[in-house]
Parts: structure tokens; C-alpha cells; sequence
């Protein structure tokens, strides 16, 4: 059977639902692009109302079809070298101050979120590879994390459209992807080099291993989040980033709009956000 | 030296750590000397309903902002009459700070602060009315418009029914315009109040 609408009250419900599970708000204005995503599921999963759906959704042990809701609700588009200039700001300023207060030889660790197609956590490792010369000298984890656990395989698969890659200066395209009938295929060694795991921002458990970051890129997620939930991932952050360590926010994004915890540096690139050192 | 990869971090959901998590446990590590357990002991009392109390108490005398914080964002999930209670009580604190990480989780918790909102606006303490109008400032709720009005109508204070006028420039409707013109003619000697109606009249026009 397949379901012609969602009424404004199942919206409702599933909106609520929704968001104390992912922290994800979903406005009004995204009512079509929920509706849709929900009546296909609903027909996948030979459900014959919005109600079984529902409790299958709520209830379900295994959390299967939560997690392939998840996947269909969360938007991933990007490309490599998106908002170039932060990349920039981590080589030229925030890598040369970290490096020059820290006091082992400790890897730096690197952890951007969310992961999408791998694009983001890829291009910090191209970045580094040909921009910053500490890559002698250091040595650098990065871990990138999604919630969508579809959208990790793509991005450990590392296979690109021409629009992924339209960015990439022609030397980089060539030093690091082979063109292939289905599509760019990045390099063995650097799709090696990047840890992919699966985090939900949301939940506590997902997130309480994730400490002693150096530099966190969190880029375009939070404006999918209400005010408690940015508040509760900034938070999040705090725990997971060594004092005096860095993340970087998507364009639009303003952490002093919801937290009042972190340091804001203007280095010559770019604006970031800084947790304060000890004792400072 | 270069790329390396890392130990994959491991979900926790069942807690292994050093020290108990159960509520009461947690509520003891709110008192512990480094700020990191007590932040995580915070955020854990999310799933404590009875926490609040708790967490209201260590509230005042909680130095460490970061600390502060995850106490202030647990208490607005709780959101529970203790919690609210004790949002209440940091309006009449002295640390600045205090009060306005207060209003700010006040402001998401509409149905419960709703109840109490009359009594916020009636309260002896001028500056306590001027806080409560922040909170209608961003409170998703119907009546807020409807109880700016009653500040302006009735409010002896000069400064309070300034900020109450200031919101009702950015959501009054027509409903607000005769209780603006009455304001206005009650502070007749006042220019501040002449020239704030004015401009909340012509932004309510505008609208």
C-alpha cells in the first residue's frame, strides 16, 4: 500500500522523535523533503500506515531502520576544497602556533565531522601533504566521523564525480586520483590515512571516546541544529579538544552565538574558535 | 613522519569508567576537584530525573564556567519545577554571567516557564521584570505578545516597560498599538518612552 501524505500531526510526532534522537530540527520549509523521504520508507519497509512505521521506527531493537532514515534525512554534499581559506588558516597559522607550544611529539590529531562523502577529511590530508612542511616533522591522525553509516562507505571507497573534484588544482588531480569509467579514484595511501567512524554529535556514548583533538573542522553541520542541541555539541567539543586545540565552523556558523566557552582567534584566514589554555 | 592512523575511539554506551555512574555517584563527582569530571558528571545527570536539585546547588558555587556550562544545559533538558526553580533563583544573583546563561536556558523551556511568567513580570525586583522581558525576547510561545502588554499597561517602572516596548516593536501586532498610545500618555514627561513608542509604532505599521 502506498501512502499519498504525512498529516501535519505525524510530521509533528516524527519531527520530535527525530530530533531527541539526532539533534536534527527540521523547519516547516523542509516538510516536503521529510514527507517524501518518510513515504519511501514507509513503502520499503511494506509498512501499511505512518503509525506502523512509526513504532517500527521507535521501537525496532536493532535500530536498523532508524539508521537508514538517518542516512536518507541527512544532507552530504560537498567537494574537495570547499572553503579552501580554513585549510589555508591549518597550515599557515593554526599548525605553526600549535607546533610551537607543544612541548612532545605526540601525533597531532585532526578530527573532522562530519565526514559526508570523505571530501572534507581528504582534503585536509592533500592540504598537508603539499602545503605544510611540519609533515616532516609530524606526525598527523585523522579521524573523520558521520552519522550516516552509507555515506562512510562511499567515502572509504574514495571514487569521485567531476563535480567533486572540480576544485582541485589540475597537479593535485593528477598526484592523486586516477580517472576511472566510474569516476576519480583517490589514492590507496591517502584513503589509508584518514580513520573513518560513525558518530552520532547526540549521543553521548558515540561521542565519549573522542578525546585529545588538536584541531576539530565541524563545517555546516550545526545549522541543522536547534540552539540546545549546538549548545549540547559545543560542549561535546569542549571535552573532546586538548586545551588550547582549535576547531574550525562552517562559513555561516558562529559558535559565540551559543556557547560562550571558547576563545574566538582571527588569524589572518580565517576566524576560528579556540578552547582556552589551562589556567589562561 | 606524516599521515598516521589511529586506534579507532570505541563506542562507550556501557559505562567502564573509573568511577560509578549511577545517579547518586554522579551526584557526589559534581563536588569532585577536577572540572572535567564534573562536566562529564553534569551531562550524565541528563538521565537522572531527580538531579536537578542537585545540580540548581552546585550551580552557585561552581567556578568553572565549562563546568557551568553543561550544568545550565542539563538542567534545560531536565526541565523539570526543580529545575525551573532554580533558573529562577540565579535572576536574583549578582554574577552576571549567572543570570544570563539562566534567561538564555529559560528561554527554551516555554511550556514551563510559561506558568510562572506572571509572577516573573509582577515581582518586586525591577531588575528581576527587566529579565523576565529578555526571556519573551526569544520564547516560542502565543501569549508573549499578550503579556508585553500587560507590562506596558501596568509596569511603574520606567526602564521595564522601555524594554517591554522594544520587544513589541519586533512582535506586537495591531492588538499592541492602543496600549502603546496609552504608554505613551502615562510617561508623557518622559522622552525616552515617547521616542521608543514612536518607533515600535512605525515598525508595527511596517509589519
Amino acid at each position: 500500500m502506498v501512502i499519498s501524505n504525512i498529516s501535519d500531526l505525524d510530521f509533528e510526532k516524527f519531527r520530535e522523535f527525530f530530533y531527541r534522537k539526532t539533534g536534527i530540527q527540521f523547519e516547516a520549509s523542509k516538510r516536503y523533503f521529510v514527507d517524501k523521504r518518510l513515504m519511501e520508507r514507509i513503502e520499503l519497509t511494506e509498512c501499511t500506515s505512518f503509525r506502523q512505521y512509526f513504532t517500527k521506527l521507535r521501537f525496532e531493537a536493532s535500530g536498523e531502520e532508524l539508521q537508514q532514515l538517518t542516512n536518507l534525512m541527512t544532507v552530504n554534499e560537498t567537494y574537495f576544497f570547499r572553503e579552501e581559506y580554513q585549510f589555508r588558516c591549518l597550515v599557515e597559522s593554526i599548525l605553526p602556533e600549535l607546533t610551537s607550544r607543544k612541548r612532545d611529539r605526540s601525533p597531532i590529531r585532526i578530527w573532522a565531522i562530519p565526514s559526508s562523502s570523505g571530501e572534507e577529511p581528504y582534503s585536509i590530508a592533500l592540504y598537508l601533504l603539499e602545503y605544510w612542511s611540519g609533515i616532516n616533522n609530524w606526525d598527523i591522525e585523522i579521524i573523520s566521523s558521520d552519522i550516516d553509516t552509507r555515506i562512510l562507505a562511499q567515502a572509504r571507497a574514495g571514487l569521485y564525480s567531476d563535480r567533486s573534484v572540480q576544485h582541485l588544482p589540475e597537479k593535485l588531480l593528477r598526484k592523486y586520483f586516477r580517472k576511472t569509467e566510474k569516476g576519480y579514484q583517490l589514492d590507496g595511501t591517502l584513503r589509508d590515512a584518514v580513520e573513518f567512524t560513525r558518530v552520532n554529535l547526540s549521543e553521548r556514548g558515540d561521542t565519549r571516546a573522542y578525546r585529545g583533538f588538536d584541531v576539530i573542522f565541524c563545517r555546516n553541520l550545526l545549522i541543522y541544529f536547534d540552539d540546545v542541541s549546538r549548545k549540547a555539541a559545543a560542549e561535546t567539543f569542549f571535552d573532546a579538544m586538548k586545551p588550547g586545540s582549535y576547531i574550525c565552523l562552517g562559513h555561516s556558523e558562529s559558535m559565540s552565538r551559543f556557547s560562550s566557552l571558547f576563545k574566538v582567534r582571527k588569524f589572518p584566514e580565517a576566524i576560528v574558535y579556540q578552547r582556552p589554555l589551562e589556567g589562561a | 613522519m606524516g599521515l598516521i592512523k589511529s586506534p579507532k575511539p570505541q563506542p562507550t554506551n556501557e559505562d567502564v569508567r573509573r568511577r560509578g555512574r549511577d545517579c547518586d555517584a554522579l551526584v557526589a563527582q559534581l563536588e569532585d576537584a577536577n572540572p572535567m569530571a564534573r562536566r562529564w558528571a553534569a551531562r550524565d545527570l541528563t538521565d537522572c530525573p531527580g538531579a536537578s536539585a542537585a545540580l540548581v546547588g552546585r550551580l552557585s558555587r561552581e567556578p568553572d564556567p565549562s563546568v557551568r556550562d553543561v550544568i545550565f544545559t542539563t538542567l534545560t533538558a531536565l526541565g523539570d519545577d526543580p529545575a525551573v526553580a532554580g533558573l529562577v533563583e540565579c535572576l536574583n544573583s549578582e554574577d552576571a554571567a549567572l543570570r544570563n546563561e539562566a534567561i538564555e536556558a529559560m528561554k527554551q523551556l516555554p511550556e514551563k516557564v510559561a506558568p510562572i511568567m506572571r509572577g516573573l513580570l509582577l515581582n518586586p525586583d525591577q531588575d528581576v521584570r527587566i529579565f523576565a522581558v529578555n526571556i519573551l525576547e526569544s520564547l516560542r510561545h502565543p501569549d508573549v505578545e499578550f503579556w508585553l502588554i500587560g507590562v506596558i499597561e501596568s509596569d511603574p517602572d520606567l526602564n521595564v516597560c522601555g524594554t517591554a516596548v522594544d520587544l513589541l516593536g519586533e512582535v506586537g501586532s495591531e492588538a499592541s498599538r492602543e496600549p502603546l498610545v496609552r504608554l505613551k500618555k502615562r510617561f508623557a514627561d518622559q522622552p525616552y518612552i515617547q521616542f521608543a513608542v514612536d518607533l515600535a509604532l512605525t515598525r508595527i505599521s511596517q509589519n
